[in-house]
């Protein structure tokens, strides 16, 4: 098994878009809506599974929802004990294979569901 | 590059084409697709067989240094439906001497395992690009040959690295020419 150790290059590239967008928001955020900042975390949250935004529906949700008129669908938002969220449509897709955060490989506990 | 953007430009600019069987897979495809030729190694290029359909791609490494180098190496990549729960399929169609490719073309990379036990193996996390400087990496890292795919290889290349790359060389030039 070839097990690769230093991912460092590769992992900064994964994230430099996210970042980038991340740092955008905050910043433009701080500028107009202090008052805002306090849920700016969550608010601004990312999926790292579907890679869209907690607060939106998830891109399964979204391609669906696009098909049929029956309006928009309940996406929820799960959090783990490890406090990583993740839309509970991607998340209890992935956990049937394999029970584990995937952003920090914990065993996956929901610790709470909400928008 | 330009052409693949240009296409994907092309591509949400026709809004007639036939609705995607796998809705998700192709959303993230489109993104990573283009990631993935932006940050690609200077040693690789991918080319798609049918341009309209970015789940199938030919990733080629020409490493320009390390034992494999001046070999032409062909991986086929499919995206399956199921993408991005399970990971990619990759068979290596070019036949090499390496102990994390099999001799028939399975490839040995933790990233591309689908139930691992630790935390190397497929996520949903990763993306294209993860994948391609995995299979880059197999030609510039030598870390760790532990699970082989080509015991043979594997044992060679620890009790002799000459002999282990005569054999690498011998392959190159049987198989490896463009
Ligand atoms: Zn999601
Ligand atoms: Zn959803
Ligand atoms: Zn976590």
């Amino acid at each position: 098994m070839f097990t690769k150790v230093a991912m460092a290059d590769e992992n900064d590239n994964e994230r430099m878009d996210g970042d980038n967008q991340k740092l955008e928001k905050m910043f433009t955020l701080k500028k107009w809506n202090a008052v805002a900042m306090w849920s700016w975390d969550v608010e601004c949250d990312t999926c790292a599974i579907c890679r869209v935004q907690v607060m939106d529906a998830c891109l399964r949700c979204q391609a669906e929802s696009k098909k049929d008129s029956y309006g928009k669908q309940d996406c929820v938002v799960v959090w783990g004990e490890c406090n990583h969220s993740f839309h509970y449509c991607c998340m209890s897709l992935w956990v049937k294979q394999n029970n584990r955060c995937p952003l920090c490989q914990q065993e996956w506990s929901i610790q709470r569901m909400g928008k | 590059m330009i052409t693949l953007s240009q296409r994907l430009k092309r591509r949400n600019e026709n809004d007639n084409t036939p609705v995607p069987r796998a809705p998700i897979r192709d959303r993230l495809l489109v993104k990573e697709a283009q990631e993935m030729s932006q940050l690609l190694p200077a040693s690789c290029s991918v080319h798609y067989p049918n341009e309209n359909d970015l789940s199938k791609f030919t990733l080629i490494v020409q490493p320009t240094e390390g034992y494999w180098e001046g070999g032409t190496f062909r991986f086929d990549i499919n995206v399956t439906e199921e993408y991005n729960m399970v990971p990619p399929i990759v068979k290596c169609s070019t036949k090499l001497w390496h102990p994390n490719i099999s001799e028939s073309g399975d490839v040995c990379l933790s990233l591309l395992r689908r139930h691992s036990v630790d935390s190397m193996g497929w996520s949903p996390i990763r993306r294209l690009n993860d994948v391609v400087w995995g299979l880059h990496a197999l030609f510039t890292d030598l870390l760790n040959f532990e699970d082989p795919l080509n015991v043979e290889a594997a044992d060679q290349f620890r009790h002799s690295k000459e002999e282990f790359k005569l054999k690498v060389m011998e392959y190159v030039t049987s198989y490896a020419k463009e």
